[in-house]
């Protein structure tokens, strides 16, 4: 059974739709990001599960039970936001104890050992009566995590928690909250819009865009088989080509895009038809389909280099040693490396 | 580079020579002056210790002992039977009066503007922005005038009570209550504390009621466990800053308390009036030394909060739509407040156009047509009304002339760092803590009656003012921080590498101030001037010290004069005063100017 369940749900605000008809299953202990670009609707969707929005209609069920009509307080969830919303006039202990005073500490502990418990799962052992406005963000971050989970919530719910932070501190604490939630098998729902963290920490991903569900499925399912277009060119770099199915060899169709006829392992393509190739595919010796480009410009990358070149078709991405602007070079992807939408 | 060296230097001279300049004028016109006070009060003034013992000024304070005998009587008699306990009967003296009633106005100020705060920061209504800019006005708005609004509205012959006459209810009785010198005082203050309140309450991120609501707390929790606590310091300033004028208060008082009330303000005015200068002297100086520990302590409590902005500022309440208890609530502050508020000023209005007759009110012009008949039938000693207009517009364009040069200089000033600066903070900001009675006496007393100065040399040299000239001084003495307060802000936000982008470009650092930041900071140098001109159309405390006996007296020393028996003529020039004040107000808020003391 699902643990947290969306039916139909739509919510608008007045003329605009920000979630047009979101259905999802979320199991128990599973670790379920909500990714898409900045409007999509994820942190809507996720705020409509923590009861901080009504839905317009649709229902969420969560535990098997109705929510409908329940208020935050009463549905076992722990949100992190953000900008971690920190009491400003509590200490970091008063933070963390704050949903304690609602339910009883989890095993029978006192709140005391609990709060101490918390600060000490997230590396924060002794910081019980600092000020929130004396630590870092990423300190902050870590107290917001530790206070939402001290209740021993049945479900944490993380609202672009790391977006506020720089790189190298993200990775670090997306690795540290991944292995807490692990430790703790807690249901978590996580929303970024980081298509590259999504894929590093999930379980599941449900790639969002205008109000609506695009695609769920393991961060390799996503990346790999994309089923719409969007989820196509928004997961990873993708290289997109416009064609028309001319002929078939079988499994494999024969494409013509912008005068060149590629060779596309789809089964059941006709006609007018879209395929993408991610640029790690695309090789300078090998590969069936050739097409030559002329070098814009190429990143360097520290292993290897980003070039960005143009054909009759378009721009194209690839990966390359490093290569001057304004050479040719030749590049092929074998038929089964083109993902037809 | 020659050139780039010269401006360098010109640079390094002449802002500090600005700076040195702005020190002087506040030297002479504010600090020589308040010294003035203090040093009359310890060569002749009455002895300190006479003040502080006697039970006239300190009430039960004066006989501390017997004061803690009597409660000592009324604990023990209490503990034996508490239903017949009787509380002792303090007398609480000029000061403890003065205190009294300046808490009971600060509590009712919080009572109405803690609500007003709520709905202006909670709700949505179609002119919400205009009516959090209304917070604002009573900065602009002449005590005098506020205090005939008041006779107009609440007076036995007022507005209110001819509305209860034609329906046939009893009369009330407000005027020369304490009830209505503190209504008077919510009137001023009760929008402040609304102001800084709701500001607070805007700056609550929503996210962390959510979070509450989320770890388990109700609605109700958490408000009072998550709002409450970060709005509560907000309170406690508005109601400090409230104690600390209405202490100061002294129009209100004058024109509102009768023979019964006096507050200390009150009194030494009447000790001026009587030449009884040593005891004037001495109570100014303790009342101000008072004002000043309070202010220092407001300034140090309102260091402590923090400055937080707003990420996720909560979604406001539609004003109008069904009925629920909040919005009935709402309906409610409303409507006590166009009570408080808009009566007043209405019946001023009113009472400026009409005139009783038999069965009701008759409108007319002859208010207005006295003003101008007096200005032709007026005996040396009574006040010419076109005069008294004429002269607030001149002073008031003097006091622009000061105070904005002076407020700008010390703008820049306060925003540059360097060593000592909190210190020119807090002595530039001063002028809010000195009460205008006190600044008028210490320039009637050290410079229109002049001060000897030793010149090497040349002997001993008489310097003297005009009286003109020193309420142009006192006017710009009150108002220049206001100028501070608008420009300092924007200059402090201003973005430092838009400087730097010209000063790399070429530009010397005057050069970038002229080009680069002055005009940037426009708006809130014209915004500044408005607050000027309003606050030195409408100052009344210093006015009526230093224009007493001369011809220097201005609109608000006219509309005291005129207030007796008939209220037409107060309330006609309470009218032209309103109309030049509601201009400055309404420039003001065009330039989004910044009113938070």
């Amino acid at each position: 059974m699902a643990e947290v369940e969306l039916d139909s749900v739509v919510r608008e605000y007045g003329a605009t739709t920000a979630l047009d008809g979101v259905a999802l299953d979320i199991s128990e202990g599973e670790f379920f990001t909500l990714v898409g670009p900045s409007g999509c609707g994820k942190t809507t969707t996720l705020r409509t599960i923590a009861g901080l929005e009504e839905p317009t209609s649709g229902s969420v069920r969560i535990g098997g039970a109705s929510m409908d009509g329940v208020p935050p307080e009463e549905r076992d969830v722990g949100v992190v936001f953000q900008n971690y919303a920190l009491f400003p006039h509590m200490s970091v202990g008063e933070n963390v104890a704050y949903g304690l005073r609602f339910s009883d500490p989890p095993e029978g502990k006192s709140k005391n050992e609990r709060v101490t418990e918390l600060l000490e799962l997230v590396d924060l052992a002794g910081f019980a009566d600092r000020e929130p406005d004396e630590l870092s963000g990423g300190q902050q971050q870590r107290v917001a995590l530790a206070r939402a989970l001290a209740p021993g919530p049945r479900i944490l719910l993380l609202d672009e928690p790391m977006s506020a932070l720089d790189a190298r501190l993200r990775q670090q604490l997306r690795r540290q909250v991944k292995s807490i939630q692990k430790e703790l098998g807690v249901t978590t729902i996580y929303v970024t819009h980081d298509q590259e963290e999504a894929l590093a920490v999930s379980d599941k991903v449900a790639v969002m865009h205008d109000g609506r569900v695009e695609q769920v499925g393991t961060p390799q399912d996503v990346y790999r088989e994309p089923e719409t277009e969007f989820v196509a060119s928004f997961i990873g770099e993708n290289n997109r080509f416009d064609g028309e199915v001319v002929g078939r060899e079988g499994e494999v169709a024969l494409v013509d895009a912008a005068g060149t006829t590629f060779r596309v392992v789809a089964p059941d393509a006709t006609g007018d038809v879209t395929f993408y190739v991610r640029p790690a595919a695309l090789d300078t010796e090998a590969g069936e389909n050739r097409l030559t480009l002329g070098v814009g410009t190429s990143e360097f990358l520290g292993e290897g280099a980003r070039t960005y070149g143009t054909w009759e078709g378009g721009e194209i991405v690839v990966r390359t040693g490093a290569v001057p602007a304004g050479e040719e070079i030749e590049v092929g992807f074998d038929p089964a490396d083109a993902v037809v939408v | 580079m020659r050139n780039a060296d010269l401006t360098d230097a010109a640079e390094r001279v002449v802002l500090p020579a600005l700076g040195g300049f702005a020190a002087l004028l506040l030297l002479v016109f504010f600090y020589f002056p308040v010294a003035e006070v203090f040093a009359r009060a310890f060569d002749e003034g009455a002895s300190f210790a006479a003040v502080l013992t006697d039970e006239f000024y300190v009430g039960f304070l004066a006989h501390p002992g017997e004061a803690l005998a009597r409660f000592l009587a009324f604990c023990s008699a209490f503990v034996r039977n508490p239903l017949v306990a009787e509380f002792p009967d303090y007398r609480l003296g000029l000061f403890g009066f003065t205190a009294y009633q300046a808490f009971l106005s600060a509590l009712a100020s919080v009572a109405l503007g803690v609500p007003m705060a709520y709905v202006l920061a909670r709700f949505e209504f179609p002119g919400r922005e205009t009516a959090r800019s209304l917070t604002a006005l009573p900065f602009v708005m002449p005590s005098i005038m506020v205090a005939v609004g008041f006779i107009a509205a609440f007076g036995n012959q007022g507005f209110l009570n001819g509305v209860l006459t034609a329906l046939g209810l009893p009369k009330v009785e407000l005027l020369y209550t304490l009830k209505l010198i503190i209504l008077a005082h919510a009137f001023y203050n009760a929008p402040l504390v609304a102001r800084i309140t709701a500001a607070a309450w805007e700056s609550i991120d929503t996210r962390t009621v959510e979070t509450a609501r989320t770890l388990g707390a109700r609605p109700r929790r958490a408000f009072r466990d998550v709002v409450l606590p970060q709005l509560l310091p907000s309170v406690l300033t508005g109601a400090l800053l409230t104690f600390v004028f209405c202490f100061l208060s002294f129009a209100i008082v004058l024109s509102l308390g009768g023979l019964e009330f006096r507050t200390v303000e009150v009194w030494v005015y009447q000790a001026v009036n009587d030449l009884d200068y040593g005891e004037a002297a001495t109570l100014a100086a303790i009342e101000t030394a008072f004002s000043l520990l309070l202010m220092y302590a407001y300034l140090r409590y309102e260091a402590r909060q923090r400055a937080a902005s707003a990420v996720h500022p909560p979604e406001r309440i539609p004003l109008f739509g069904s009925v629920t208890p909040s919005r009935l609530a709402a309906w409610a502050v409303c409507a006590v407040c166009a009570l408080v508020f808009v009566l007043p000023m209405f019946s001023m209005v009113y009472e400026s156009l009409t005139t009783p007759v038999v069965g009701g009110d008759a409108v007319t012009l002859r208010h207005y047509a006295f003003l101008v008949e007096r200005q032709a039938t007026a005996y040396s000693f009574q006040v010419k009304p076109l005069t008294a207009i004429r002269n607030s517009l001149l002073f008031g364009a003097g006091c622009l002339a000061v105070a904005v040069p002076i407020g700008i200089v010390l703008a820049v000033v306060s925003t540059r760092e360097f060593r000592g600066r909190k210190v020119v903070d807090t002595l530039a900001m001063a002028p809010f803590a000195v009460s205008g009675i006190v600044v008028g006496l210490g320039l009637l007393w050290g410079l229109v009656f002049g001060t000897e100065i030793t010149v090497p040399f040349v002997g001993t040299v008489r310097v003297t003012v005009s009286g003109a000239l020193a309420v142009v001084a006192a006017h710009a003495v009150g108002a220049y921080p206001f100028v501070t307060r608008n420009v300092a802000p924007m200059l402090a936000t201003l973005d430092r590498s838009l400087v730097e982008s010209a000063r790399a470009l070429g530009a010397s650092r005057a050069r970038a101030l002229f080009d680069i930041e002055l005009p940037l900071v426009a708006s809130g140098v014209l915004a500044g001037a408005a607050f000027a001109f309003a606050i030195s159309v409408g100052e009344f405390d210093s006015t009526v010290i230093l224009a007493s006996g001369t011809n220097s007296y201005t609109m608000p020393v006219a509309i005291e004069r005129f207030t007796g028996r008939r209220l037409g003529p107060a309330t006609a020039m309470g009218c032209v005063l309103l109309a030049v004040t509601g201009a400055s107000f309404v420039a003001i808020d065009r330039l989004g100017g910044h009113f938070d003391g």
